[in-house]
């Protein structure tokens, strides 16, 4: 083993202050957790305001007359239908329909291309852009990485404060993926309607490193409550986002798992005529054609897609954690990619209560509703395939979708 | 700091003998609370149950890890609190009292002599920090 440094982003010193418990996160000194806890702070995010140190993710920013050629081979989604201003989320797919890793592509201006990738992947796909970009010319990458900060705000709060802190008193449109410009503090900030939350009010900010510290500052001080990646991850398993490693990369046996596995790939991958051709797209379509085969009952094409990741929520007493094997009787039909105990506000909103959930890679021609076993330390608890944890459609606030006996 | 009156395991589990001196009181340290965090879930086993020193008789769960409880003791299990399985909060507000886990009889009493008392256990959590 190499000694390799551990780093710290702008805002270590802010974690420690909060006392932070502190991990090693690839290659990141990040907070798991702040003093309150990861319950606390769920419920923090999901009743007022969040605010995620997201520094140690990967930037790279891509310009060039060749930009959008070699992006649209490279990613899975329309690069040529994404507008100065909007931002999309995408996937760096392999030439078997299998993710390299999951990303956001923003276009705040209008030559300049921001990706934003996950930190454990971060040299990996680094070094393929660089042998992928041999066969392009007139494409410019740079890591944009340490430059350029990254923090998220999610939560009912984040509009307000957003609000009272821009020059121009806005925030971008109100709709998901958009972007705008502006000016905190004298500080040049780019502003994005995204998030990892399922929270339909969430931002995600960029700004140059010697003003992240101001900046996290400020939102702070209008009321922002620091949240670890303890929450961070119990907050996107709630609101059935995938993880890399988790629901994308390879299963529990060493296989990769299918792009549509997904079920928030269709949002990713574009066969449009304006993309054409790109790597994976052969595969994809293949996937995509047996996924659209199984939404209409029809299971002939399994080979392509064997096992979708669905949302499943434990009936029975304990919790369902990776790699717990998933029975229906004597059938093993798949295994649990993430699960946890999560908090939630009961109606009213003044007390909480928590659920066990989970996502699970499951043969594809299980249905809604179907009763499950999971296998949790030699037994087995009840479990049920349910549509969704979590609604993101109810601004301005999201809602748990609770079922009877997972509480 | 961990009363007097109990020994401890380097898995962090205390025991409590009690004036009959053939049955103790099982808990968890309060130590092993703060390392745990936030605890989510707490399996208890049966009254009745027959288990030796070492045996797994439960499991305490956080949001981020799962983590099995040991015997300290050998014996059968009198009692078992369900108090504290709806109420996990006591356990780290009350870990050596109303957060106690189950009552054992035990089966040998000279089994407590192997286990560290609060001075040496408090010592252990020192070296593991």
């Amino acid at each position: 083993m190499t000694n390799t440094s551990i780093l710290r982003t702008p805002f270590y010193e802010r974690h420690v202050a909060l006392g932070a418990k502190l991990v090693d996160f690839a290659g990141w000194r990040m907070p798991i957790q702040y003093q309150r806890g990861i319950i606390q702070e769920h419920l923090s995010t999901r009743k007022t305001a969040g605010l995620f140190d997201v520094s140690h993710m990967g930037r790279f920013l891509f310009s060039g007359s060749g930009a959008v050629t070699f992006l649209q081979h490279v990613l899975s989604n329309n690069v040529a239908s994404l507008q100065t201003g909007k931002s999309q989320y995408t996937i760096i797919p392999d030439s078997h329909g299998n993710a390299h890793d999951d990303a956001y592509l923003y276009r705040f201006y209008e030559h300049e291309y921001l990706l934003v990738v996950n930190a454990s992947n971060k040299t990996k796909d680094w070094e393929y852009f660089l042998k992928m970009k041999e066969e392009f010319t007139e494409v410019v990458m740079e890591d944009v990485s340490e430059p350029l900060s990254m923090l998220s705000l999610q939560g009912s709060l984040s509009e307000n404060i957003i609000k009272g802190l821009t020059k121009s008193g806005k925030v971008p449109e109100c709709t998901r993926n958009s972007l705008a410009v502006d000016t905190i503090n004298g500080a040049n900030v780019l502003l994005a309607r995204t998030g990892y939350t399922g929270e339909p009010l969430c931002f995600e900010l960029f700004m140059g490193h010697k003003d992240a510290l101001s900046i996290w500052d400020l939102l702070m001080a209008k009321g922002a409550t620091a949240i670890g990646l303890g929450a961070r991850d119990t907050l996107r398993l709630e609101a059935g986002l995938p993880l890399y490693g988790h629901e994308f990369g390879e299963d529990v046996e060493g296989k990769p798992i299918p792009l549509f596995a997904c079920p928030l790939s269709r949002f990713a991958v574009s066969f449009a005529e304006t993309k054409s051709d790109f790597v994976g797209r052969e595969a994809l379509l293949k996937q995509f054609d047996a996924l659209k085969k199984i939404n209409s009952g029809d299971y002939s094409q399994l080979e392509h897609l064997p096992r979708i990741i669905r949302a499943v929520a434990v009936t029975g007493k304990g919790i369902a954690r990776e790699g717990a094997k998933v029975w229906q009787g004597e059938e093993r039909v798949g295994y649990i990619t993430s699960g946890t105990m999560v908090p939630y506000w009961k109606p009213g909103g003044d007390e909480h209560a928590n659920r066990a959930i989970c996502l699970a890679l499951l043969n594809a021609n299980l249905k809604e509703n179907s009763t499950l076993e999971i296998e949790v330390r030699g037994r087995k608890i009840t479990a049920i395939i349910v549509s969704r944890h979590l609604r993101s459609d109810t601004p301005p606030h999201a809602q748990p979708v609770l079922y009877e006996g997972n509480t | 700091m961990v009363p007097k009156e109990v020994k401890c395991t380097e898995s962090h589990e205390w025991v409590r003998l009690e004036s009959d001196k053939a049955t103790a009181t099982v808990g968890l340290s309060h130590y092993a609370m703060e390392q745990l965090g936030e605890i989510v879930y707490l399996e208890l086993p049966e009254a009745g149950a027959q288990m030796a020193k070492g045996d797994e008789f439960g499991t305490i769960e956080s949001v981020k890890t799962a983590s099995s409880l040991y015997m300290p003791v050998g014996g059968e299990v009198l009692e078992v609190n369900t108090d504290v399985t709806d109420k996990l909060d006591l356990l780290s507000a009350e870990p050596y009292g109303a957060a106690w886990l189950i009552k054992v009889k035990l089966s040998d009493a000279g089994e407590l002599d192997g286990l560290m008392d609060a001075t040496a256990y408090e010592k252990h959590i020192e070296g593991e920090e």
